[in-house]
């Protein structure tokens, strides 16, 4: 099943975010609770780790800034 | 640290299930947050799993909890089915509070998870009054109340450790101090070293334990729950757990000690009480590894329930701001109410007279109806006579003097009009409720809406508004009814003669919604016609108090002394007025203040308010979109200037309504000018 990833809403004024860093490549092999990107939202930098174990695809661009809901990579699990 | 066999092999078993239950509910959230899927602000649990979970062992499912923001383990460990909590999440009508309350503020009456608040600290003072009720039905049961360390700093737990140590109240106070409130350290915000030690200053037991051990929280708990429940009072309890993670899901942890942090996060309760489980035989992994699996498939099946329940239909909007719609102001059907007409011999008694009759013949007629507030009992009888035997009639236990403490005496009204009490609350003076005001506006009126009809708050406040009787000063005389009206959920109550004071108030205490009655002083000592015994003037009905033909006067409480001399001013100079006393601003009889204006085409609102922002503005604001083309001159009001209430009597004088202004505004009115 492919599921998508979204923009997290970090923080509570978290409008959007822009993604720093991605920690994984397209094609790895990822595991639930694995930090798979960096975010910069108005408050601080963070890591996102992986809601699912799955083989991900990248969608979002280092240095993208995506409003919060936006698709940022897909799982296929 | 002790065996966890001492515990016995199977609550030791039940206690690792609920920690991996509440576990695998806060990851599946957090889970719903990282992909975007859930957005909202989010507390984690993590590190605290242990003390919900083994609390909870030690309850009865009817027991009841309060507690904060940082939610899922204790609602979870309560017993509430993950489904409901999960479907809240996602904000869907099969929630526990129907999509309308959200994360902070799960409750979920059916498990005894009476109230969840999102103002830190302030379910303490209404867990002492779900205890309360408890005690005065002689239920037995007792109230867990869960706050953090960052809560222990707040005034209203002071408030309500103090009431519920002096009443001995069978409630449980667990502190879970994670190490930090929000993003500040324990060291940071405290200069003691530990909550539990203020206990003693309280006058209950109070006992510090590692909230991460089992043993270590059952043994502290054991014997709380136990003294709560044999009727001896109140301990406070102080489970250590460090967090695990930011305040917040996505909120960073540089404010964390990093290396205390990644040694709690090595040894985090679930770790250590699984390894432990293991290693005393009490378990083997097989077994955990079901346990790990049923708690996945139990989440994963609330996962589907959530995404596949609707949402709340539209028409959940407006409803449970009240019982009833129709009681929201300019409601398209309004609730038309009859009142019990008297039946008693009609006396002449003063204003402060009936209102005390009131609560006698409440006390008399329904033994759920209790009073508390500040030196209510006799031989003072409260600070104007209002309760002057009362506490000598029905006792101290129905009539009960509490400390000055404004948050405690709303906070346990509200707990205990929760559970079947009738409370009726005291704040001595208007100005005082600004104390409680957090009680007041984001507890009483909001429980019912936040909790999606779950919970209500019938709860009567009484409170004397002491303006214009001669230099209370700033502090004692003002009229806050704009404040009250402003928050949907309160109904307001402003009678202006003895007769109503008597049928308002036992209309306030029957009825489903919190009341506040506002008292003023300048009525207190007047007299007037009351039937004895019970009656009601229902809540919500203006009283024309004159007829007439070429403006409308409209007021409440002593604004209608002025409202009248005025009008008999007027009526001499061959002004004929049509005088309208509200008698509650919420809910708000408009059909009758449009229909007067529309026929005499005139109106000027009074009230000792000031004006600036007062409900005059409210009600001009409608009634000129309403009856634009009717009108024959603008919409006036006259309340008081924008100033503090002066001293001096020369310019307290000047500063409040009076008739004379009256009768300058309405001249000006007929002339054509405003």
């Amino acid at each position: 099943m492919r599921v998508t990833l979204k923009m997290p809403k970090g923080a509570v004024s978290m409008q959007e975010g822009k993604i720093v860093e991605w920690l994984v490549e397209a094609g790895d092999a990822i595991t639930k609770g694995q930090p798979i990107y960096a975010i910069e939202s108005e408050k601080a930098t963070i890591d996102i780790e992986s809601p699912f174990t799955g083989v991900i695809t990248p969608i979002a661009k280092v240095d993208e800034t995506l409003p919060v809901g936006a698709p940022v990579a897909t799982v296929e699990t | 640290m002790g065996n966890l066999a001492s515990l016995g092999q199977s609550k030791a078993i039940a206690i690792y299930r609920t920690m991996v239950r509440i576990a695998e509910c806060d990851q599946r959230i957090q889970q719903g947050l990282a992909a975007g899927d859930l957005q909202f602000q989010y507390y984690p649990a993590g590190g605290q799993e242990a003390i919900a979970a083994t609390i909870a062992s030690l309850l009865e499912a009817d027991d009841l909890a309060v507690t904060t923001y940082r939610v899922v383990h204790d609602i979870v460990a309560k017993g509430t089915p993950i489904r409901e909590i999960m479907a809240e999440m996602y904000g869907r009508a099969t929630g526990t509070c129907k999509g309308k309350g959200g994360p902070m503020h799960l409750t979920a009456p059916n498990s005894g998870l009476m109230v969840t608040t999102g103002i830190v600290g302030a379910g303490t003072p209404i867990a002492a009054g779900l205890a309360l009720a408890e005690q005065m039905q002689d239920t037995g049961r007792v109230t867990v109340c869960n706050f953090g360390d960052g809560a222990a700093n707040i005034g209203a737990v002071h408030e309500a450790l103090n009431i519920a140590a002096l009443w001995s109240l069978p409630v449980v106070f667990v502190c879970q101090n994670n190490l930090y409130a929000e993003y500040t350290s324990f060291a940071e915000s405290t200069a003691s070293a530990s909550i539990a030690s203020r206990a003693e200053g309280y006058g209950m037991p109070g006992a510090r334990c590692d909230g991460t051990d089992p043993v270590a929280i059952h043994e502290a708990a054991e014997s709380a729950v136990a003294r709560a429940r044999s009727g001896k009072g109140p301990t406070l309890l102080e489970c250590v757990a460090p967090r695990l993670q930011g305040h917040a899901f996505g909120s960073e942890t540089a404010h964390m000690d990093q290396e205390a942090l990644a040694e709690a996060t090595q040894n985090a309760p679930l770790i250590v009480v699984r390894k432990r489980l293991l290693e005393e035989g009490l378990a083997t992994e097989a077994e955990l590894a079901q346990i790990e699996a049923e708690a996945a498939e139990e989440v994963d099946d609330a996962q589907k329930f959530a995404t596949e329940s609707p949402p709340p239909g539209i028409e959940e909007l407006d409803a449970d701001v009240f019982a009833d719609k129709g009681d929201i102001p300019y409601a398209s059907s309004p609730v038309a109410r009859q009142g019990v007409e008297p039946s008693g011999e009609h006396r002449s008694i003063t204003f402060g007279q009936a209102v005390n009759e009131a609560m006698a013949v409440a006390l008399e007629r329904d033994d759920s109806v209790f009073l508390l507030g500040e030196d209510l009992h006799d031989p003072a009888g409260g600070i104007v006579k209002q309760t002057a035997g009362l506490s000598t009639r029905f006792g101290l236990d129905r009539v009960r003097p509490t400390p000055i403490s404004e948050q405690a005496i709303v906070g346990a009204a509200i707990g205990a009009s929760m559970r079947g009490m009738k409370p009726v609350a005291e704040i001595m003076v208007n100005d005082f409720a600004m104390v409680a005001m957090d009680q007041i506006a984001n507890h009483a009126a909001k429980l019912r809406y936040m909790s999606g009809g779950r919970t209500a708050v019938p709860i009567t406040i009484r409170s004397l508004s002491a303006g214009n009787v001669g230099s209370f000063g700033a502090q004692h005389s003002q009229s806050l009814e704009a404040w009250f009206a402003h928050t949907p959920g309160l109904k307001v109550v402003a009678p202006s003669n003895a007769y109503d004071a008597k049928g308002l108030l036992l209309s306030c205490i029957d009825d489903p919604d919190p009341c506040i009655q506002i008292e003023a002083m300048r009525c207190f000592f007047v007299p007037g016609d009351v039937p004895d015994g019970y009656y009601t003037v229902p809540l919500g009905s203006a009283a024309i108090r004159q007829e007439g033909s070429d403006i409308t006067l409209v007021s409440y409480s002593w604004g209608m002394q002025e409202v009248l001399a005025a009008a008999a001013q007027l009526e001499e100079q061959g002004v004929s007025v049509e005088a309208i006393d509200l008698r509650s601003i919420v809910p708000l009889d408009y059909a009758t203040v449009r229909e007067s204006v529309k026929k005499t085409g005139r109106a000027l609102i009074v009230h000792p308010a000031v004006e600036f922002g007062g409900f005059g503005a409210e009600l001009a604001a409608r009634l000129q979109f309403d009856l634009f083309e009717d009108l024959r001159a603008p919409i006036a009001r006259y309340g008081a200037p924008y100033t503090s209430i002066p001293f001096a009597q020369v310019l307290e004088a000047a500063y409040f309504p009076a008739a004379s202004g009256v009768v300058e505004r309405a001249q000006n009115l007929l002339k054509g000018g405003s």
